[in-house]
């Protein structure tokens, strides 16, 4: 296909033989910006080295500090705009609403429940989160704010979620928070029952058994 | 402004996962494979040059623009690049287009790549939820593939489409994709599936199978975009006229965007609640005010699409969002196939980042570049067959897409 001596040989196929031995391969530590091991193919002539990934971030929550000091104190903390009354939750620390020109928001304890947006079933996500599927990922709204907030659905078969159920805050144990929005996830609402099976949620049942499988199989 | 901007050129490299070529070199084999296309393009005609690549975090390396822009020669030409999520190929265009209709620049290139084969899929899952607000809810375990099926759920049920719908798209971009020899899907597996192919594929998250999802990528592609003038001159009859162009945003978490006052005011209560791509109309409906196209003409308007299907349902959803179908429509629209190759308005012939792959920062462009193949009657050389050609095609739209629809842009091609 290369008409032009000027373009660059591309292989389909690229076999490593000569592998780095180096004990980091795989298996990620945090020891700064440096080189991890190489894989070389001789045929080729094809060279591939390995860097760390992992990386240490802090973030500076500043004017959301409260929401952060909130979740360590079990609490959820909203904010609200005092000019147009518009409740938020993620917070924002200012209104979203044009005319109320940056209003800068207040700070609303808000009611541990709310209600289903919508919600999805996820049979696969990033690396940190692979061993919990599979699990439901709602979009709650929080106490009447303009918002919903993704967070995890636990305490139900994950076929038996439904739009607009009732939700409750249930926080981790007060020694594994840290301030973030892992220190809670949601419940069904202490009343709510779950409708009978029907084919829409067989399905979902039926999709879900072969990630329960693969989850067990993992290491 | 009567000034017109047009695309003159540009090339696509194979996408894959893995594929073993450096960003400078998938560029310079794209700048030279549009050469064999257009003789009189050469690096000096170059004035400005933007780049488009989403990622630092792939290739472990900031500005690496810098490399690419010295790499070709191009010392002192002034350059930037665009980060805009999955919608950087497209964001760069536009960002292109401003120059030329400006009347600031005649000539620009755009090139963008991602190396994406330098993760693992699951690290390379994080990487991207990394353009999610991190604070809420990638820590949650979210990602691209979660937010979309959360949205696409109630999508379906809001308009009584089923699986079997959105598995339409996923079965049509793969299957032509197997027309397209850089298409990842054709160099790798490269077999035509059935909607039961998709149906029956691992569940990524509920609706979305595996069938479902994009192709995560390594790949490059350039476009060149000029004034009219030098377009007659260097390329005739191998260049479009960019007619219309349109970049809006929305919401970064998708949850914000149930009552938000600007969308409010724009297009009514409620809107554009989680289930539509108000970004996407927006920027839609500025491009087909720019080409004079009216909005419920559009489907008849339009001869071929290349869509951002990173998902089966965003697919259908933007049929939607770009005014195709309605409500009350929608299930015909995607049920009589009108967006096969069979049907009036053919989508994503060139094979789609279900297909052809998704390596972020080259995407927009090599949809683009796909469109621009069709309008100028290249498809036959640059795919296996005339099977995925859309023959007397005067208009084409491009789209091009990122985070939970959090910025879009739709571009109106010409036969000029």
């Amino acid at each position: 296909m290369t008409k032009d001596d000027r373009k660059h040989y591309i292989p389909d196929k690229v076999e490593y033989g000569e592998k780095h031995p180096d004990k980091f391969r795989g298996d990620v530590e945090e020891d700064g910006f440096h080189f991890c091991g190489y894989d070389y193919d001789s045929e080729e002539e094809q060279f591939k080295v390995y860097l760390h990934y992992d990386q240490l971030y802090y973030w500076k929550y500043a004017e959301l500090s409260k929401m952060g000091k909130g979740l360590l104190d079990g609490e959820i903390w909203g904010t609200k705009c005092p000019e147009c009354g518009d409740k938020f939750f993620p917070p924002r620390v200012n209104c979203w609403n044009l005319d109320c020109n940056l209003e800068k928001t207040e700070w609303i304890k808000l009611k541990p429940e709310g209600y289903v947006h919508t919600y999805t079933i996820a049979g696969w996500s990033g690396r940190s989160s692979l061993k919990r599927l599979p699990f439901v990922l709602a979009y709650v709204v929080v106490d009447g704010c303009k918002t919903a907030v993704a967070n995890e659905l636990r305490g139900i078969d994950p076929w038996n979620a439904e739009f607009e159920m009732p939700v409750k805050v249930v926080w981790a144990d007060k020694e594994d928070r840290r301030g973030t929005i892992t220190d809670f996830h949601f419940e069904p609402a202490d009343d709510w029952e779950p409708s009978g099976m029907n084919p829409e949620k067989e399905r979902m049942k039926e999709l879900c058994e072969p990630v329960y499988e693969w989850v067990k199989s993992m290491k | 402004m009567t000034r017109k901007v047009c695309i003159s050129g540009g090339a696509t490299t194979p996408f894959d996962y893995p594929l073993h070529a450096t960003p400078e070199s998938m560029i310079a084999n794209c700048i030279v494979e549009t050469q064999e296309d257009i003789p009189n393009f050469t690096l000096r005609d170059l004035e400005f040059m933007v780049y488009s690549h989403f990622s630092v975090h792939f290739g472990k390396q900031l500005c690496p623009e810098w490399i690419v822009h010295d790499h070709l020669g191009l010392v002192g030409l002034p350059h930037f690049r665009v980060e805009n999520g999955g919608n950087t190929g497209g964001s760069a265009l536009y960002a292109a287009f401003l120059a030329v209709k400006s009347g600031l620049f005649d000539v620009v290139g755009v090139a963008g790549w991602e190396t994406m084969d330098n993760v693992t899929q699951s690290q390379g899952s994080e990487f991207i939820a990394l353009a999610s607000d991190t604070r809420y809810e990638a820590l949650a375990g979210g990602i691209y593939p979660i937010y979309y099926a959360a949205m696409a759920y109630k999508f379906m049920k809001e308009h009584g489409l089923t699986e079997e719908d959105f598995a339409l798209a996923g079965m049509k971009n793969r299957t032509y994709a197997c027309d397209n020899p850089k298409a990842q899907w054709a160099r790798n597996e490269n077999k035509k599936i059935t909607v039961d192919d998709v149906m029956n594929s691992r569940l990524i998250s509920y609706p979305l199978k595996k069938y479902d999802c994009c192709l995560m990528s390594r790949g490059g592609s350039f476009a060149l975009v000029t004034s009219e003038e030098w377009a007659k001159e260097n390329a005739d009859g191998k260049y479009v006229t960019i007619d219309g162009a349109g970049l809006s945003s929305c919401t970064i978490r998708a949850g914000d965007r149930l009552a938000f006052p600007g969308w409010t005011e724009m297009y009514g209560e409620g809107y554009p609640d989680m289930t539509e791509f108000g970004a996407c109309r927006k920027s839609g409906e500025d491009a087909y005010d720019m080409a004079g196209i009216e909005y419920d003409r559009a489907a008849k308007e339009i001869d071929v699409a290349e869509i951002h299907d990173a998902f089966s349902s965003s697919e259908t959803q933007i049929y939607k969002a770009l005014h195709w179908c309605d409500k009350d429509n929608i299930k015909d629209f995607v049920r009589n196939k009108r967006t096969f190759m069979e049907g009036d308005l053919p989508v994503n012939p060139g094979g789609g980042l279900m297909g052809f792959g998704h390596p972020v920062g080259a995407t927009g462009i090599m949809s683009a570049i796909e469109c621009y193949y069709q309008l100028t009657d290249m498809i036959p050389d640059k795919h296996h067959s005339s099977d995925t050609y859309v023959r007397d095609a005067e208009t084409g739209l491009v789209n091009s897409h990122a985070g939970t629809g959090t910025s879009i842009s739709n571009f109106i091609l010409r036969r000029p």
